[in-house]
Parts: C-alpha cells; structure tokens; sequence
C-alpha cells in the first residue's frame, strides 16, 4: 500500500492526482522488466490531504510536492476527457472543508478514485451519476456543499463603499468559495473596483475596473483604510436598514424561519442583520 | 388624504416599501443574463436571495411602490383611497438611486416596481414606464426588473415597460369574477385578462422574432406571473386551484402566487381571522401548485366537487398517494420516471438521479438515502429488488397514522409560529388513534 499526502488546496490534490498515476505507471514498468516483485494497481494507492492520524506498518508514505505544471496537465486532461462539469465538480468538492468523519473517504482520496473510475471506465464523466459508489457519492456531496455555501454568499456578501471609491467585502465561508465568488461579481459589476476578503483564509479577489478578477494573499492587509468609508456610506446602509424592516409582515413574524433560511452565521457580515446578530 | 410635504428619501422609502410588503412575488428569476461588460449588473436563472426579514421570507427584489396614493377602493387593499395612511410618492430618479446605490453593494438581485393608481391608469403606467427607460438607459442597470403593468393603462405603453423588464405580472387579486366585483368594484375579469393576454402574445411574438434575429430586443424574457389572495373570499381549494391549473395552461404564467389574507383594514365585512393568516392552507395550496408545474398531476386527480379542500394534516402528494394505494408499492429500479416522481418522499431531483444511478447498479435503500430520498415517507409505498425495506401493511389507515405521526407533515416554521390553525392541528393529533 502506498499512501500520497499532499496538501489541501487544489494545486496540491490535482498534483497528489499526478504523483499517484505517475508511481503506478513506473511501478508496472519496473515490475515488466522484473525490478519490482509486484504488478500496481489503483487500489494500492491512496490520497491523503491531511497528517495520517495512525501509520500503518505495511504502507509506504510518500510526500507530494506540488506545482503548477502538475495540476495543469492533470487539469487539462479532465477538462479534455471529462469535460467542464465534471471538472467544476470536482473542483468544488476540493474547495470544501472536509468534515470530521472517519467513515467517509478523505478528499483528496475520493477526488483521486473518481477521476481514476471516470477516466478508465466507458461511462466517462457519466460516472458522477454513480452515487452508489462511495468515492463519487463523498465528491458529489462535498462538491454540494461548496455550492450551497456559494449561493448563499452569492446573495448573503455585502460591499461597502470605501472612501476611494473601492467596495470592499468582508467574508468567513466554511469551505473556499471566494474563487466563485469573484468570477460572479467580476460579471455583475465590470466598471467597479472591488475587493473580497475571506477572513478565515487570508486570501482576496481584487479586480479592478475593466479587467479581470486576481487572488492574492492578503495577510497584511491595511486595515486602516478599509475602516474609512466613503461620505455616502452610512446613508445607504441607514436606507438598506429601512427597507428590511418595512417589508417584514408583522402578522407573520417568524424568527425561527428567518434564521432557518439565513443561518447565523452568515449574520455578522451583512449590514441589516448584524446588530442582531450573535 | 394625508399628503405630507417635502419628505425625505428615508420617510418615502418606508411608506412605500411597508405598502408593497404584501404583494408575495419576490424572486428574480427565470432569466439568466450575463454582464455585457460596460453596465451594472447580471441575472442568475435560478434567482438569488439576498437577506430574509423578520417573517422568514426571502428578499431578492428592493420590492416597493412608485406611489400609495390611489383612486380606487379595494376593500382589501391598505392603499385604498379611504384609508388613513401617510401617503408618499417617488421620482423616477429617487427610485434609480436606490435601486443602482443597493445593487452595487450587493444588497439586492434588482428592483420590483408595482404601484397604486394615481391620477389615471395611464399616468401612473408612464410614470412606471419612465422610471425603466433612466435605469435602463441612462445608468445601464443590467439587473433583474420586475414591473406591475396596471390593469386599463394603454396597451402600448404596457408594451414599451415589457421591453425594459424581465417579468410582468398582473394581479389576478381574487379567485373569482364575483368576488372581485364585491372586493375591488373598479376592476374585473377583463381590465385583468386583457393585458395578461397581451403580454402573452407578446412574449409568443418575442420568441419568433429573437428566433429569426438573435440581437432582437427582448420582451419580458423571464414571463408573466400573478398572485390571489386566499382566505378573504369564500372560495374552495378546488376553485382556486382549477384557476391556477387553466392560468398555466392558457396564459403560459410562469408562476401564480397565493398570498395569505392578512385584513389590515379591520374592515368587517372581511374575515377577521383572529388566529392568523391561512398559513397552512397557503402552504398547501404551494404544494399543489408545485405538483402541477413540476409532477405532471392535474387538478382534477388531486382534488374534487366533493373533496374540495385539501387535507390539512397531509401534504397533497401523500394525501393522493393512499387514495391510490393500487398504484403502490413502486419497484424503484424498473419504475418509469414519471411513476417515481409519484412517489411521497421522491423529489425531482432524486427521481432523475435514481433513474441516471440505476443505469450502473441495483439500487437499494442505503443508495436511496444517499440520493436524497426521504426513507421515513417512501418506505410504505417502494420495493427496491422486489422487498419492502420493512414489513408493512399497504393499507390506508395504517400508513395515514403512520405519515401524520411524522411531523414534517406540517412545515417546521408553521408549527412553531403558534398560530391557532397549529392548536387545531394539535386537537387532531390528539383524536388520531
Ligand atoms: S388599485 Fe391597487 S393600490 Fe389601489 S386600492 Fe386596489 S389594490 Fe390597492
């Protein structure tokens, strides 16, 4: 047994992916010309994108180190073979924390698996309609769970309007939806400057009017500028407020639903509810 | 009437926005339209929910009136010209303003415009009309609109605000001709069906002509909807429903919304229902109205002359599931897709990845779950493989004790609102066996 442990990110899965294929590709090699006692296969590999909680006596561990030019041939070849479905998929179930479940396959093992089955079996990317097969069924929910906390945000996400004129938004998803995010409002607002800030990882998407959107790190962010809002501001979020509390139907008041539908979580970074929030 | 002077943007926003509150339509979708680059703004097909207020209803739309005033009478209507509410009117530049400053901060998907009747049916159409054209032109807001055209105003100027919106909707407001003619004595049947027809052959017309040239503008691309009150008139759940059913056949609406009565006018002559709105009778009519748009069920199979009403304690597609239990028990991997879809505790959606995971294995209960299906509803009436997941008795009494006893039977947020439709439901439970 053979175990690749990579990082968690997608460049570090899709190059863990690479590293597997790669080693069972030699493996066999040296097993034809009788330099290794046993043949490979995909079942004696797995992924791991986190520290192993136990190692095994009888698994090798090898580490993946990651680059672009492994991610990029993996990409390309899912793109080319599987089409852009199956790779936006597997793309959001990365993206996604992975809960704490021994039961579950990790990941970026269920990522690997999947893309194995799909590559090598006639089905193609229909094998993402197999949920009864456990690695597509953990990339299918995980790949949900990304898009649901997506959409919210979608809708959930507030800028502000900063004195220069940039609007800037503050994030915390649970699993990484800022690339999402950025492609989004890079669409809807093309003449605005804007920022978005996901707080729990330290990354921003910052476009610039009339280009296209960048993720940067953002571990040392000016924090002062970003507390200095434009004159105009304060008005718009007083008449925001207004609004929100005049279209509620009294007669129909239901504090349970609202949070149902908006969890609290998402509370504290959007203007009408943060007051009540937690 | 109470017409204040010089009042701020502040003082109109909450007049107007209070006044549109109980018009239900909020969603901004149906149409998906990406960025062109230079403007503001997008539309996502499956619409988007931007905050949800106090009554856990969702707010994608800044949803506000151009003006409260009105010269008609409605008796259910808090604008109505005999009401004693602060009156407040916008400029078509006010209502840019705020729909381009809340659209940039991402606080809205796009603006819901409806209006009361001021002056005549045509002045307020223009006006309407007018405030489209700046947003449209002038700011080049690419967002989602949706316009009220106002029953009696002049055809064309219906059809120059279709141009500029995404939806229309005209408000059927009650569920029958009589009932109309009793509540709102100014309109009927016909000020209301004659520009819903309109916009219908329009949108027919639409098609043809974006078919033939792809850069044809387009006229209300997301369709027509409207909205009934429910519960301020005598009618049965079977005659609104019918209404509903022949609305999509014969109208082609994209959707029909039923808006709980909620007598703000204390106007006795209407029910003062003392325990609410009908909450749950709304919640059941959804429910129907969602088996007919996406179950391919008919009115007819789902309700009667004799069965006017739906079942309270049951949702409408269990309730028809053991009036038909000979249609049951459904062999999961052998039904067709419109049988499953039959099924209680099949969605759509896990009906169509049933019928796509079948194709590469077996499927059992486990796989079932996985797939979304709601085991505790469908176990009475699905084999997978010819077995039951449990010994159970296809019989009528037997299942109905057991699907009332499940309490997402009645949605979580009725139950725990506390209206006293839920304390009736309550006496119920208690007589059920
Ligand atoms: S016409 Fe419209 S605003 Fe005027 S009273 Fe009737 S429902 Fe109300």
């Amino acid at each position: 047994m053979y175990t690749f442990i990579c990082n968690d990110s997608p460049n570090g899965i899709l190059s863990g992916i690479y590293d597997a294929w790669d080693f069972k590709i030699k493996q066999n090699r040296k097993f034809h010309s009788g330099e290794a006692a046993a043949p490979c296969s995909h079942t004696d590999i797995s992924l791991l994108c986190r520290e192993p909680e136990n190692y095994s006596l009888f698994c090798e561990y090898l580490p993946v180190t990651e680059s672009e030019e492994k991610s990029d041939k993996v990409a390309k070849t899912i793109l080319k073979r599987l089409g852009l479905e199956f790779y936006d998929t597997l793309l959001n179930a990365i993206l996604a924390i992975t809960p704490e479940s021994r039961s579950a396959p990790d990941k970026a093992d269920a990522a690997y698996k999947t893309v194995v089955y799909a590559l090598s079996s006639p089905l193609g990317a229909a094998a993402l309609n197999d949920l009864a097969n456990p690695y597509v069924h953990r990339i299918f929910a995980l790949s949900r769970a990304t898009g649901a906390e997506a959409h919210h945000l979608l809708g959930f996400l507030r800028f502000s309007e900063l004195e220069n004129g940039v609007l800037f938004a503050v994030i915390h998803p649970k699993n990484n939806a800022l690339p999402f995010l950025a492609e989004h409002f890079t669409d809807r607002l093309p003449q605005e400057n804007f920022m978005i800030y996901d707080e729990n990882r330290r990354t921003a998407a910052v476009h610039s009017a009339g280009k296209n959107f960048m993720l940067v790190d953002a571990s040392d962010l000016n924090q002062d500028i970003l507390n200095r809002f434009s004159q105009k501001e304060q008005e718009y979020r007083s008449l925001w407020q207004t609004f929100f509390e005049s279209i509620a139907i009294k007669a129909r008041t239901n504090p349970k639903l609202q949070s149902q539908n908006i969890p609290k979580r998402f509370w504290g970074d959007t203007v009408e509810l943060r007051t009540i929030g937690p | 009437m109470n017409i204040q002077q010089n009042q701020s943007l502040m003082e109109k926003l909450a007049i107007l926005t209070d006044a549109a509150k109980y018009d239900v339509a909020c969603t901004s979708s149906g149409v998906d339209r990406r960025g062109n680059g230079t403007g503001m703004g997008n539309s996502i097909a499956a619409g988007i929910c931007h905050t949800f207020s106090a009554d856990g209803r969702c707010v994608s739309l800044l949803k506000i009136l151009f003006t409260n005033e009105c010269i008609f009478n409605c008796s259910y209507c808090q604008n109505n010209c005999n009401s004693d509410v602060p009156r407040a009117s916008f400029t078509p530049d006010e209502v840019c303003e705020l729909t381009m400053e809340f659209y940039r901060r991402n606080y809205i998907e796009g603006l819901f415009l409806s209006s009361g009747i001021m002056i005549s049916p045509n002045y307020t159409m223009d006006l309407i009309y007018q405030t489209l054209y700046k947003l449209r032109r002038i700011h080049h807001f690419n967002g989602y609109i949706h316009v009220k055209a106002i029953p009696g105003a002049d055809p064309l100027l219906v059809e120059k605000a279709g141009f500029l919106a995404d939806r229309m909707s005209i408000n059927l407001e009650l569920p029958t001709a009589d009932s109309l003619k009793k509540l709102a004595p100014y309109k009927s049947r016909a000020t209301i069906l004659k520009p819903m027809r309109q916009i219908q052959n329009r949108i027919t017309e639409n098609k043809n002509e974006v078919a033939l040239y792809r850069s044809a503008p387009r006229f209300v691309p997301a369709g027509q909807s409207t909205q009934m009150i429910i519960g301020a008139t005598p009618e049965h759940d079977y005659q609104i429903m019918r209404v509903a059913e022949s609305l999509y056949q014969k109208f082609e609406l994209k959707r029909v919304f039923y808006s709980a009565f909620v007598n703000v006018n204390q106007n006795s002559e209407l029910p003062m229902l003392p325990g609410g709105p009908p909450l749950l009778r709304e919640h059941r009519l959804y429910q129907a109205d969602w088996l007919l748009r996406y179950y391919d069920f008919t009115v007819d199979e789902l309700l009667s002359e004799s069965r006017p009403d739906f079942n309270i304690y049951l949702d409408p597609k269990c309730d028809w599931a053991l009036r038909h239990l000979e249609c049951f028990p459904v062999e999961i991997n052998r039904a067709d897709y419109r049988t499953l879809l039959r099924v209680p505790g099949i969605g759509a959606k896990s009906a169509q990845r049933i019928v796509k995971a079948r194709r590469m294995n077996t499927l059992d209960f486990q796989d079932l779950k996985k797939i979304g299906v709601v085991l505790k509803r469908a176990l009475y009436f699905i084999t997978c493989s010819g077995r039951m997941m449990y010994r159970t008795k296809l019989e009528e009494d037997y299942i109905c004790r057991n699907l009332i006893g499940d309490k997402t039977q009645i949605p979580k947020e009725i139950r725990e609102a506390g209206y006293q439709q839920i304390s009736l439901f309550d006496t119920g439970m208690e007589l059920a066996p």
